[in-house]
């Protein structure tokens, strides 16, 4: 891994965690490809659209404690932590005991999505749990790619209020992640 | 959900989560002072404080209980954060579990031998392990409540030193009621005390600092 996609990394997480929605999907997206390597390299022999839903759980959880990495503290470690402690999570849960060394993550090679397979399953299962309304929000930012302002306009309720729906949502979401409810 | 999806999704939560310190300060400190206030309404600090203030063994307690509360404390914040599993340092804890032994040790030595098992149970036995273990609640909860915010990889370490935070911090207000200055006594209740709470943090944590 270049030291200066990890600095990169660094500033991106830094802006994100300031409030920057750029910053925010591009760290996230720079970072899935580690992330999906770390999870196939663990998850030797499972399917593709299980790999996609560990992966998932683990940008969830990276999300939701980005609040906790320590902005003189070293990125890569923040990270690895996460994904270490969170793959370990979810493959247990599916019926896989791995083995996650601490070493382990030095040399991942990062790895592409290929063909993106079947839609992963984990994620859209949990997510028809919440109320109709956080459905809505999901699917409108989501999938139909609109903004928190249209969303708020669609709902007729504030942007504030679609934020912290949201905020609490996902939440929730990595609670039931955390329970493997299904 | 394709993960391009998810990513949109994730970017617009930009709820703001406030510092584990701050959280930590905000709960801890009045937690404490809960403590010290309670302990001074029901039991009454002693009598005699200002002198046992200046009495090196018995002021060692609190000297003890507050190094052991505040190093504790420091160790649940780096365990808080997903990477402090690894960098954590338990040592300090060993060397203070070292120095309360020690004071064991060199306090069975220098104490008659027909003076030692009224030193070492003492008066207040009971009150100890029970009132402790009561005073701990609330800062052991502040702290549980801030590991719960954090993201810790080792929720059972984080749990332990959690318990002794608390019940190190509440033994050190414990303290200024207690009368009881040998460590014969006081090494061992107090300790018994405090090791119990900390169990019974680590097996709560087991549990309740998942994420």
């Amino acid at each position: 891994m270049v030291a200066k996609q990890v600095d990169a990394w660094a500033q991106l997480l830094a802006a994100a965690k300031a409030g920057d929605t750029r910053a925010c999907a591009k760290f996230l997206k720079a970072v899935t490809p580690v992330l999906r390597g770390i999870v196939r390299a663990k998850g030797l022999g499972l399917r593709d659209a299980c790999c996609q839903d560990v992966l998932q759980d683990v940008l969830l959880a990276v999300h939701l404690k980005r609040q906790r990495w320590d902005s003189e503290a070293p990125i890569r470690l923040f990270l690895y932590a996460i994904a270490r402690h969170k793959v370990v999570d979810a493959f247990r849960a599916r019926g896989h005991k791995i083995d996650v060394p601490t070493d382990d993550f030095v040399d991942v090679l990062a790895a592409n999505a290929g063909t993106d397979p079947t839609e992963a399953a984990g994620i859209t299962k949990r997510i028809r749990m919440p109320n109709a309304r956080l459905a809505i929000i999901f699917r409108k930012i989501g999938l139909e790619v609109a903004s928190v302002a249209k969303t708020g306009g669609a709902l007729m309720i504030s942007q504030g209020a679609v934020c912290a729906a949201l905020h609490r949502a996902l939440k929730t979401l990595a609670i039931l992640t955390e329970r493997h409810v299904t | 959900m394709k993960t391009d999806d998810l990513i949109r999704m994730l970017a617009a939560d930009t709820v703001r989560q406030r510092a584990l310190r701050t959280t930590l300060t905000l709960g801890l400190l009045p937690s404490l002072a809960f403590v010290a206030v309670a302990v001074w309404l029901t039991l009454g600090f002693r009598a005699d404080l200002s002198t046992a203030l200046v009495t090196p063994l018995s002021v060692a307690r609190i000297v003890l209980t507050c190094l052991l509360g505040v190093v504790s404390t420091r160790l649940a914040l780096v365990l808080a954060r997903p990477e402090g599993a690894q960098t954590a340092r338990l040592w300090p804890l060993a060397a203070l579990a070292g120095i309360a032994l020690g004071l064991l040790v060199w306090a069975f030595i220098s104490t008659p031998a027909d003076a030692r098992q009224m030193a070492a149970v003492g008066k207040t036995m009971t009150t100890c392990l029970i009132v402790i273990p009561l005073l701990s609640i609330l800062p052991v909860a502040a702290l549980h409540y801030v590991l719960h915010r954090g993201a810790t990889t080792a929720p059972l370490r984080a749990g332990f030193v959690a318990g002794l935070a608390g019940s190190g911090l509440s033994a050190a207000i414990y303290a200024l009621y207690c009368s009881e200055d040998s460590p014969l006594f006081y090494v061992t209740w107090y300790g018994l005390a405090i090791m119990g709470v900390a169990l019974i943090s680590t097996v709560v944590s087991a549990r309740s600092l998942r994420w």
